[in-house]
């Protein structure tokens, strides 16, 4: 008995051994000798993802520019989404790596970008100069300002409703906020969730979203945050405060006992008719619609809550991240034209009509109707969140605090003013306005 | 020779638990960006796990909040481990079937048990709300896991569902070796029940005692998995749930900042040696009993 287990020992310790061993990075390597052995000279990129459910997609949209670029061969590789930025962050500090990799935006980009991971885009990829300027923020280098990635994607804030019980209650699209306030009173009488709203342990990243949907115009949208990034204003603003307290005020008609509530259960009450509306992201739409095919989905902005600084509805978004090229790959040049590529409409409209998502690619309108109008709401009416796009950069993240102090407010143990003061004592220890 | 024969496993335990901790130790004291290494930062880390807003009130309470998982799982799941050991000990019919049932929730990960409980807990389609609303006790229908006066002790109570097995099948072990004569030199000087077992089983159970609360102790300290299942990675609600384990993740994983590495590394570097420095008071103290015992 003794004797196998040291045996066993010993085989455990050459196989770590040998895994240690210089070279080890076999994966890579492999790779690219069987695509040397099959196609001559042509080179085998790998293109790493946080997307494990899009490898169908990706591969559908990867032949197309294997048959424009035929010494080139794309092998996409998803990891786990959670264990993503790790994984990454390891790849690209050694051999093995990726050549070119879905990057994350703004703060999550931000690590890779200090670490010298990545190769600047500038200069390289024309066709960049074309893209929305806040989308391309949430690629660049916070303090070098050069652009790290080629953006893919890009999600907008709204809320989602049902047709068919808006039409059974009488309720219409709301014009002001005291119509969604009168509409979500009748729909509550009738029975039904107005808000599909979860504040649940998984649903806390969600909260500084409920938050945009509802309070952007009235904490004062771009004008406000240009304001916060001088200096010039705080979090602890009566505009800023006045527009958590919204959420406050919004509980009674999100689900009972909100913060138990997960995302899976509100997706559940909205897909089947047990609420009206969802405030959520244009990611959602996809979920919603494959959960139940035949529900009537519409979208509306909200409109701006009385005292708003802004008087006009906004949609809040931002950029979903980017493809960047590994400043160590082999392949630097084949790894170039592949996001080059990824910049072209042709590219854009693969992965809108593929994926069913904005993409970033400037000219790219989605098949989907109710899509490409929260597209054409962005194009008009278009506000940075800004907790994500600007307020990641250091730790404590903003969002991070926000999400923990708006949960504190929904069980009743702090309010709007002592959270909006949270957030602000929170990122003033890293960030320094006027940058 | 012999150490030809402990090579194996000096290499093994170098490799995979030496290295590691070393590394984090060495990973504490500097400042980092992203993967870079940009200088030493002394104490630095240290200090903004102390200093930080909100990082210094979340360690405190991440440390309240372990403690009470401490006690509170010594109190139901050891107790109730030592009452189920007693009455196999007692009652031998059905033993091994009742200890095999006691002891397959092991076979769960934490991770999967924590997710199946906020299932059956879910205040929107879960069955326990619904069946105490069924059976017309709708005042009992909380939101279990949404309230922060219930949500740590329903973890507590989950946890201790899950390894009640455990403490019970170290007691049984020790009770089996205490010598019958014992228990009836007890009964011929006419002690009660109480008295037999306050007086000479429970001492004799002091080195399983000893066992039970330090490896209580350092998986308590260590909680992770159940209550990131139940609770996320913020300890929802409110952070009336957040664990050090949890924090850890926060900061290691969930933030993900340019300082990430270096503060994470700190964290753990802490939790390490309080883990250990208290595990080895507290074998220590155990030790000294049973000594007294003899």
């Amino acid at each position: 008995m003794k004797r196998r287990w040291i045996a066993g020992a010993i085989g455990v310790l050459a196989v770590a051994l040998s895994a240690c061993a210089p070279g080890g990075g076999a994966s890579g390597q492999g790779g690219e000798a069987q695509g040397d052995k099959a196609g001559g000279d042509k080179v085998t990129l790998s293109l790493w993802s946080w997307r494990v459910e899009d490898v169908r997609a990706y591969e559908k949209i990867l032949a197309k520019f294997e048959e424009s670029h035929p010494k080139i061969h794309v092998e996409f590789k998803p990891f786990q989404a959670t264990e993503y930025n790790n994984i990454l962050a390891t790849g690209l500090s050694g051999t093995a790596g990726p050549d070119v990799a879905q990057l994350r935006a703004y703060g999550g980009l931000q690590p890779l970008v200090e670490a010298g991971q990545l190769v600047p885009l500038d200069g390289k990829v024309e066709a960049l100069s074309g893209f929305d300027a806040k989308l391309l923020e949430g690629a660049k280098g916070h303090k070098d300002g050069k652009i790290y990635g080629v953006p893919f994607a890009y999600q907008t804030l709204q809320v989602l409703y049902n047709k068919k019980l808006f039409g059974d209650n009488g309720v219409q699209p709301p014009a002001t906020w005291d119509d969604m306030i009168a509409a979500a009173g009748k729909l509550k009488a009738a029975g039904i969730t107005p808000f599909a709203v979860a504040a649940g342990p998984d649903a806390t990243w969600t909260l500084p979203i409920v938050h945009e949907i509802f309070g952007n115009a009235r904490y004062g949208s771009t004008k406000f945050r240009d304001a916060l990034l001088s200096g010039e204003k705080k979090f602890t603003d009566p505009d800023f405060t006045a527009s958590i307290k919204l959420l406050k005020d919004l509980e009674p008609y999100f689900p009972k006992d909100v913060v138990a509530v997960k995302i899976p259960d509100v997706q559940a009450l909205f897909a089947t008719g047990k609420a009206a509306m969802y405030p959520t992201g244009s990611f959602d739409l996809a979920p919603v619609l494959a959960a139940n095919p035949s529900l009537e989905v519409g979208a509306f902005q909200v409109p701006p809550p009385p005292g708003s600084p802004v008087t006009t509805p906004v949609t809040p978004g931002w950029a979903d991240g980017s493809f960047g090229v590994n400043a160590k790959s082999a392949h630097q040049a084949e790894a170039l034209e592949l996001v080059k590529w990824m910049a072209t409409p042709e590219f854009g409209q693969l992965y809108a009509s593929e994926l069913k998502q904005l993409s970033a690619v400037p000219g790219v309108t989605p098949s989907d109707p109710l899509l490409a109008e929260m597209a054409k709401n962005y194009a008009a009416n278009g506000a940075p969140y800004t907790l994500l796009v600007d307020f990641r950069y250091g730790q404590p993240n903003g969002d991070a605090v926000f999400r923990d102090e708006v949960q504190k407010m929904l069980v009743g143990q702090t309010d709007a003013k002592a959270v909006a003061e949270s957030v602000q004592k929170g990122v003033e220890q890293w960030f320094k306005p006027g940058n | 020779m012999l150490a030809v024969f402990l090579l194996p496993a000096l290499l093994l335990y170098s490799v995979f638990i030496v290295y590691p901790l070393v590394t984090a130790l060495d990973y504490s004291f500097f400042e980092w960006r992203g993967i870079r290494q940009t200088g030493f930062a002394g104490l630095g880390n240290y200090r903004d796990l102390f200093g930080v807003y909100p990082y210094d009130r979340q360690l405190w309470r991440a440390f309240g909040h372990n403690a009470l998982f401490f006690a509170g799982t010594m109190l139901i799941q050891n107790t109730v481990g030592l009452l189920f050991a007693l009455l196999l000990y007692r009652y031998g019919r059905g033993k091994r079937f009742l200890q095999a049932a006691f002891t397959t929730p092991y076979l769960v990960d934490p991770l999967v048990v924590g997710y199946l409980w906020s299932l059956l807990l879910n205040p929107t389609f879960g069955p326990v709300n619904s069946l105490l609303e069924a059976a017309g006790l709708d005042s009992w229908a909380l939101p279990w896991l949404g309230d922060t006066r219930t949500a740590l002790p329903i973890v507590i109570v989950v946890n201790a569902w899950q390894w009640v097995g455990f403490p019970m099948l170290l007691f049984s072990a020790a009770l089996a070796g205490i010598p019958a004569e014992y228990h009836e030199a007890a009964r011929v000087d006419g002690a009660s029940a109480w008295q037999a077992f306050r007086r000479v089983t429970l001492p004799l159970l002091t080195p399983a005692i000893g066992v039970v609360s330090v490896l209580t102790f350092i998986g308590n300290f260590n909680a992770f998995g159940l209550v990131y299942a139940m609770a996320g990675s913020t300890g929802s609600p409110a952070g009336s749930t957040d664990v050090l384990g949890l924090l850890f993740y926060r900061v290691a994983f969930v933030e993900g900042g340019t300082e990430a590495i270096g503060r994470s590394s700190a964290l753990a570097v802490l939790m390490f040696v309080f883990i250990f420095g208290v595990s080895l008071l507290a074998s220590s103290y155990f030790r000294r009993r049973e000594r007294r015992l003899l």
